[in-house]
Formats: structure tokens, C-alpha cells, sequence
């Protein structure tokens, strides 16, 4: 691995752009550099891992017990990534990926690129996009008072700087990251005083024609290990029908309903998850086709069998992809190289099936279960489409739940890009990370049809921030100047 | 999926729910008349998502000096129009009109653009507003915050900028209070004429009446023929750059550069002949940038928060077109690529005329008979 620091020091061209460095950007990285391909891997974060990774050769935190083992087998994966010779650009962010003839001839895409201030573009014969997941929006009343956020960046917090919440923490919501993250702030020494968990009771029942699959699938001994431990030393309460958060300038307390019966509990902190969704914004941005994923219940882009786009020469690996989990997004990162070193000439067919071939059986082992995770986990309707017409549902520009729902009946709105139009949710810097879900999720209640029939938000370039002198200083070419200078 | 249907029988159809059909539909309602606004989904081409979002007038109307006139008349009318969207809806569109500068970056651009005007306003039958030259100096004393690259401006205090978002909900928002029956995902296959009045056809059903107003933007040219009208429209994309929102430091706009009301800078506006082509290309966006902080150097530090481009509807000559068909009456084109400066004269003029039937006599310059000239002419 050879790190850049000066994105003037970039080639002009790569065979392979990665995007992120998460285990399936790292797996792609290495096993392209590996068979001979010129791999440039860019990343905005100072050291590999990705989210679930996160500083994994960096983290103040080493006792082990505390992150668990999962968490340190990310130290191959990015060792693996260190003895190749792909190009690595840390703290870097990439804001576009657009179509375009290379310098070199053929089609390609031009990749803008930005660090420290400085922007450029890079041409490449291949993309992959390893941009991983998000978490799913969870809006309830109020969810925007300090003291209140999402439990991943909780996370984030504990692996990057070793830092635990102070004060009475209550987790809320559903899925095994919310339980994962319980266990971890434990062991880490932080106040847990409840699990709030808002499975709905019924998702066991729907969830039970994919138990056999599940138990033979490698989530079972790891999630029960950890619900079991988090459950043994902490106070669980199920069943949750309703969650509001209160405080003057800050959470207080946060107001639990199940069913008729309601409780408040005293806190300080109060982490947020129901779940993680792909990362829709780059893929959207370049113009890549979005399916509705029933079973995760979320936009993902749509695929072929070695991961590329509906635009050809991207691939999306990883969680990006649609949620596999961390073994499963190495091994994707494995897949979509192949395919990419194929596209480019390293390899022939028959030599990237052949390679495929073992990571396709061991991925297939890694996917088991993931149906049952996901029906069992799916959320319940009152925590995606907030009820409670105060509740902001766009927090850049602070669009409540009442305005959209209003909206949408009065005005006859059938999707978020007209509603965007009207209301400016999704205008804001987060370009709609925080409320697209939920966006769709209210329109389609009120029109009475499936996410699926009301789509998603129309993204733009720039995903990630750059300023407009960085913009200014980029080459510009006679007919550009022709179409402006009129 | 079919909406629920509040008017079996209107009066007029408009096809079309952009800024342009919103504003005809709008004023044909306040006019009286039971309307149907037929309108495509939640994605399509829609010039009304991706304006500029100006109410201009400066260097408009060279080569057709009625398009002047028309553009000043809906500047003027314009206060009026943001009176009443704001007294029916409660919705302030943000409309103001305290002049435009247009900055340019070199003496060539500067003696162009003299050049243009000058030949604008010799035109017989110009229609007078004033305009002044500036210089630097005079251009800064204004403009505190133009860079040195700046070597002068043309003034116009007719110029003025809104929220065009907000003056699109606005007129949906009229619409709705005024009973008019507004159907979404209800695009538009042909068009009949037939006992008089017209029958709209489209994988939804179909609809009658006795009036049909176009103002499907680009799909006019497909629709006009089948009632005998002619509409040769074509795309022309322009690209915008928005920024993040800074403290308020321009209150004027620039024809290719304004602050909003909410604060962000929207800088454009590129025109490229491309067809259907919507996608943002870097060169473009870069001269942009490159120019927007030549002009106002403290923007180079902005964070950009999104870069777009939309489809122009072009006619040929670039000028409006507006006509009533002689074969079919009753049925009417409207289409410009201009639907923000002129959303006063449609909600205010050209609707109630298509109420009352016929179409005023100084709007017959804008008749498609002017592009009936043979081709070696």
C-alpha cells in the first residue's frame, strides 16, 4: 500500500477506483492491486475499517473483551490491504463519479476527488463503490434535543476515541447492532439503565419460516451470545409501542408506551437504531437504477451477479449493496474486483469464475440467516412514519411529519422529489441521509401504496461537501466555456 | 391507481403542472372557469424544479421587441401576482424586484453586452425602461463585495428575483383552494377533437371539454399537432450550482448569480443544445464556479450543496409562443422558457383571455405562423 497525502500526487488514471475503505473497499483494493490492476482506494477517514472496522489499528480501546472478537477481525482484512500496492488515500472524500471519455480513449468515469482543501479530478477504467450502510432514520418526538442520537454514532465515540457516555443511558429500538452496542457501552463501564425494544411481537411469528436457515447460519451462536449477555446484566423492556424524548434544552427523560401502559424513565443520554439501510446517496448520484428491497425493507441499487450497477462499469460492494454484514462485505469487495480486473483485461473469464468460484460458497454461508434477522427486525410502522404531526422529519430544514402528511393529501404530492419541491426536505447539507426514508415512508401511508410505487429522492452531485473555489480551480475545456461565457 | 375525480365535466383541461400550467390553471380558476390540471409523476422533466428563479427583463427581446414589452408587463404585473398568491394562500413567494446588475469580467464582455443593449433599446417599438452602465468604481459603490476582476455592470431597476419553489406550491396551493381538480400521474397520449370540444386520452381514461390549454413544456411539440397548433420546442440544458446558506450580503440579483431568500447562492446558468441530456458535467460547473468568485471573491470559501441541470423549453427564435388553434378552436399553446418573469402575464393576462375565449391582439406576435417561412428564406 502506497498512502497519498497530496491529491496532486494522484496518477491521472487507475484501472480501479475503490470508494471507502470498509472491509468490502479493502478486500476489492487488495485483490485487484493483487492481480495487477493500477487500484487507487479513497477514504474519509484517517485510518481503514469502515464503519464496523473503525480504527481497528488505531483504537485507544485494547481490551479486547470490550469491542469483542468480531470487531478485531478486521485487523487481517486491512493488513491483507497493506501488503498490496494499491494507492491509499486517507481523509479524502469523494464528491463525484460521472460518465466520461478517459484521456487515454474508451469510456470511463471521472472521479472528484477532495483533501485538505484541494479538489481534483481522476479518470478510471472501473469504479467500485464501498460506501456501506447508514442507519435507518428512526424520528420520534423529540429526537432532535441534545442527548439524543443515533446509536452508532455512539459507537463511533467508543471505537475512534474510547469515549463512554456519562450520566443514565437508555438505548431504544430494534435490531442486533442496538443489542451489540449495549453489550460493548457495558463492558466499557457505562450506566445502562434500559433496553428499549420495539420489535413488534408479531415479526417472531413471520420470522419463523426462515429459523431453519437461521440456525444453521453463523449469526446464531453470535447473537445469542450477546442478547443472552446483555440481557442477563441489563433492564429489558419489549414490547415498546410509542417513545418520546423530553428535556428543557436537553433529554430529561425519555416517556415509554406499551401498549395502554406508560412509563418514564430518567436519563442523560438516549442512543436511537432501528437498523441499517444501504448508502443510496453516491450510487443515486451517478445515475445507478434503485429497487425497493422488501426484505430489508429499503432502496438498494439493483445488481448483477458480480455486483455491478444498472450503469456499467460500477460495481457496489459491501453493505452498499443491500445489508450483509461485515464477512459478507469482504467477500462481495473479493467478487466485484474479479469482475472489474475481467473488464479491464487482467483476467478472462474463465479465470474469474474459477476465482470466484470458493468466495461465492463461503459468501452463500455468510448470507444464511439474514432473512430471518431481517423479518424479525423489521420496525414496527409507528417508529417509520411518525404519527405525532410535531415530530420533525427533516432535520436541515426542519419539515414536520403534520406538513408532510398535510401535503401529500392537499396538494396531491406522489413522490419526495415534488415534495422537496414544496417543503425543501432533503434540501438541506445531509442531502436527505436523515429524512429520505421516512420521506417515503410518510407518502406512501397517505397515499395508501407501497415505498416502492413512490420512489426516492433524485440525488445530486456533490455527495460529499466541496467548496466552490475548489470547484473553481478544476480544468475547464472550450466548449464549457462556450455554454457559459455567452 | 386512480385518483378521485372532482370534476367530471370541467371547462378547460390544462395539460401541464409545471409553473406555466400552474399559473394559466391558476388564473383561469380565479377567472371562474371549473378547471383539470393533467400532470405527469413525481419524476420528469420538470424546467420548474430547476429555474433560476428570476423575474428579468434586461437584455430580453433583441431580434422581437414585443418579448420586451411582454417581459416588463409581467415584471410589472408581477407585485400584483405576489399579492394575491399571498392573500389566497398565505404563501409570500419572496418576489422583490430592486434591480439586476449584470457583472461582467472583461472590457470585451462589457463592450459586448453595451453593444447589445444599445441595439435592444434602437429597436422600433421597444418598450422603455431604463437602464444605466457602470464602471468599477460605481459598480462597487453598490456592490461592496465585487472582486477586482469586475470591470463594470449593466444596471436595470425593472430586474428583481423570487422564491420559485415557493411560487410553485403557491400556485398548487391557489389551485386547490380553488377548487380546481388537480390530477398527478396522468400523462397525456393524444388529444381528439371532437363535437366541438376535445377528448384527452391517456393510459388513466380519458377526459372531456370544451377548452385544452397546452402547457406540457417540451411535450408541446408532440401534442399541439393533433389540434392543429405547432409548437417546435426543443430542450436546452442549463446547469446551476447551489451553495450552503450564508448571512444575507446580496440584496440584488445578477443575472447569472443570486443570493436567496434563504440564504444559499445559486450560480448559472450554462445553455447547451443536447437533447434529453440532464447530466452535470465539471468543465461546465467549473467555469461557473470560476466565474461566481471572480465576481464575489468571499464565496470561494462556500461549501457546495448541490449541482443540477434541467431542460430549458426552447422554441426556435427562443421567444414565447402563444396562439389559439384556427382549425380547433378552443384549444390553446402556451409555452416559453421563461415561466418565472412571466407567470404574472399568464395567471393575469393570458388566462382570463382564454376564458373569454380569444387571445388579446398584442399577443399575435408570439403566433407560430412567424416560423411558416421557407426554409431557403
Amino acid at each position: 500500500m502506497n498512502r497519498v497525502t497530496d491529491v496532486s500526487a494522484l496518477k491521472e488514471q487507475y484501472d480501479l477506483v475503490v470508494v471507502g475503505a470498509g472491509p468490502a473497499g479493502l478486500s476489492a483494493a487488495a485483490t485487484a492491486a493483487e492481480l495487477g490492476l493500477s487500484v487507487l482506494l479513497a477514504d474519509e477517514n484517517p485510518a481503514p475499517g469502515g464503519q464496523i472496522y473503525r480504527a481497528v489499528t488505531t483504537t485507544p480501546v485494547q481490551r479486547r473483551e470490550v469491542l469483542g472478537e468480531d470487531y478485531w477481525r478486521g485487523q487481517p482484512i486491512v493488513q491483507r490491504f497493506e501488503r498490496s500496492a494499491a494507492d491509499y488515500a486517507a481523509r479524502t472524500t469523494v464528491w463525484t463519479v460521472g460518465r466520461t471519455e478517459l484521456m487515454s480513449g474508451g469510456e470511463g468515469f471521472e472521479v472528484g476527488v477532495s483533501a485538505d482543501g484541494q479538489a481534483r479530478l481522476i479518470d478510471a477504467r472501473h469504479v467500485i463503490l464501498a460506501t456501506g450502510a447508514l442507519e435507518r432514520p428512526m424520528p420520534i418526538p423529540g429526537w432532535t434535543l441534545p442527548g439524543v442520537m443515533t446509536a452508532g454514532a455512539a459507537q463511533i465515540a467508543l471505537k475512534s476515541a474510547g469515549i463512554v457516555p456519562d450520566g443514565r443511558v437508555v438505548l431504544a429500538g430494534c435490531g442486533p447492532l442496538l443489542y451489540l452496542l449495549a453489550s460493548q457501552l457495558q463492558s466499557a463501564g457505562a450506566n445502562i439503565v434500559a433496553v428499549l425494544d420495539t420489535t413488534e411481537r408479531g415479526n417472531a411469528l413471520a420470522a419463523a419460516g426462515a429459523l431453519p436457515d437461521f440456525l444453521l447460519s453463523p449469526y446464531l451462536a453470535k447473537g445469542l451470545k450477546l442478547m443472552l449477555a446483555a440481557r442477563r446484566k441489563l433492564r429489558f423492556v419489549g414490547g415498546v409501542t410509542g417513545l418520546r424524548a423530553e428535556g428543557e434544552g436537553r433529554v430529561k427523560q425519555v416517556v415509554v408506551e406499551r401498549g395502554s401502559a406508560r412509563e418514564t424513565i430518567a436519563c442523560d443520554m438516549l442512543l436511537l437504531h432501528q437498523g441499517v439501510i444501504p448508502n443510496v446517496n453516491m450510487t443515486s448520484a451517478v445515475g445507478c437504477e434503485q429497487v425497493w428491497d422488501e426484505q430489508g425493507h429499503c432502496w438498494a441499487p439493483k445488481l448483477d451477479a458480480w455486483f455491478g450497477a444498472s450503469v456499467p462499469g460500477i460495481s457496489i460492494a459491501g453493505d452498499g449493496a443491500g445489508i450483509g454484514g461485515a464477512e459478507s462485505a469482504a467477500l462481495r469487495g473479493e467478487v466485484a474486483a474479479l469482475e472489474a480486473a475481467r473488464r479491464v483485461g487482467r483476467i478472462d473469464e474463465a479465470d474469474r469464475d474459477r476465482r470466484a468460484a470458493s468466495v461465492r460458497a463461503t459468501l452463500a454461508r455468510a448470507m444464511r440467516g439474514r432473512r430471518f434477522l431481517d423479518v424479525l427486525y423489521r420496525p414496527a410502522k409507528a417508529f417509520l412514519a411518525p404519527k405525532d404531526a410535531a415530530t420533525v422529519v427533516c432535520r436541515c430544514e426542519e419539515v414536520t411529519a403534520g406538513q408532510l402528511r398535510e401535503t401529500t393529501r392537499k396538494l396531491g404530492v406522489q413522490g419526495p422529489n415534488q415534495m422537496k419541491t414544496f417543503l425543501r426536505c432533503g434540501m438541506g447539507p445531509c442531502q436527505g441521509r436523515l429524512c429520505g426514508p421516512t420521506v417515503t415512508e410518510i407518502i406512501a401511508e397517505e397515499r395508501g401504496v407501497a415505498p416502492a410505487e413512490v420512489g426516492y429522492y433524485r440525488l445530486r452531485p456533490p455527495v460529499k461537501p466541496v467548496t466552490l473555489g475548489e470547484l473553481a480551480n478544476l480544468p475547464k475545456t472550450e466548449a464549457a466555456v462556450k455554454a457559459v461565457c455567452r | 391507481m386512480s385518483q378521485p375525480s372532482k370534476v367530471s365535466e370541467p371547462d378547460v383541461v390544462v395539460i401541464g403542472g409545471g409553473l406555466v400550467g400552474g399559473a394559466v390553471a391558476f388564473g383561469l380558476a380565479r377567472s371562474g372557469a371549473r378547471v383539470c390540471v393533467l400532470d405527469e409523476g413525481d419524476v420528469a422533466f420538470r424546467a420548474s424544479r430547476g429555474n433560476f428563479a428570476l423575474v428579468w427583463v434586461q437584455s430580453k427581446g433583441l431580434g422581437m421587441p414585443e418579448y420586451a414589452g411582454w417581459s416588463k408587463r409581467s415584471a410589472d404585473d408581477w407585485h400584483q401576482l405576489a399579492a394575491i398568491l399571498r392573500e389566497e394562500t398565505g404563501i409570500d413567494v419572496a418576489h422583490s424586484q430592486p434591480g439586476g446588475f449584470a457583472l461582467c469580467l472583461s472590457d470585451a464582455e462589457m463592450q459586448q453586452r453595451v453593444d447589445a443593449m444599445k441595439r435592444l433599446h434602437n429597436q422600433i417599438n421597444m418598450v422603455e425602461y431604463g437602464y444605466e452602465v457602470l464602471d468599477h468604481a460605481e459598480t462597487k459603490r453598490r456592490l461592496p463585495d465585487i472582486g477586482p476582476d469586475v470591470v463594470g455592470s449593466i444596471y436595470s431597476p425593472v430586474d428583481g428575483h423570487v422564491n420559485s419553489l415557493r411560487l410553485f406550491r403557491a400556485l398548487h396551493e391557489g389551485l386547490q383552494r380553488r377548487g380546481a381538480d388537480y390530477r398527478p400521474n396522468h400523462p397525456v397520449d393524444t388529444i381528439t377533437p371532437e363535437n366541438g370540444g376535445f377528448r384527452v386520452v391517456g393510459p388513466w381514461g380519458e377526459i372531456r371539454a370544451p377548452k385544452v390549454v397546452l402547457a406540457a413544456g417540451l411535450g408541446n411539440a408532440r401534442l399541439a399537432p393533433m389540434v392543429g397548433l405547432y409548437a417546435p420546442v426543443k430542450p436546452s440544458k442549463g446547469q446551476v450550482i447551489v451553495t450552503e446558506k450564508t448571512a444575507p450580503f446580496l440584496h440584488h440579483p445578477m443575472g447569472t448569480l443570486r443570493q436567496t431568500d434563504e440564504g444559499g447562492v445559486m450560480i448559472g446558468d450554462s445553455q447547451e443544445d443536447l437533447g434529453f441530456d440532464t447530466v452535470v458535467t465539471q468543465p461546465v460547473i467549473s467555469i461557473m464556479a470560476e466565474r461566481a468568485v471572480r465576481m464575489f471573491p468571499r464565496l470561494a470559501g462556500l461549501n457546495v450543496v448541490r449541482t443540477w441541470s434541467a431542460l430549458r423549453v426552447m422554441s426556435p427564435d427562443g421567444f414565447p409562443i402563444y396562439e389559439q388553434s384556427t382549425t380547433h378552436p378552443g384549444a390553446f399553446v402556451t409555452t416559453c422558457h421563461s415561466g418565472v418573469t412571466l407567470a404574472a402575464n399568464h395567471a393575469l393576462t393570458i388566462a382570463p383571455a382564454i376564458q373569454a375565449g380569444a387571445l388579446p391582439e398584442f399577443v399575435a406576435t408570439f403566433n407560430s405562423r412567424r416560423f411558416h417561412v421557407p426554409a431557403h428564406a
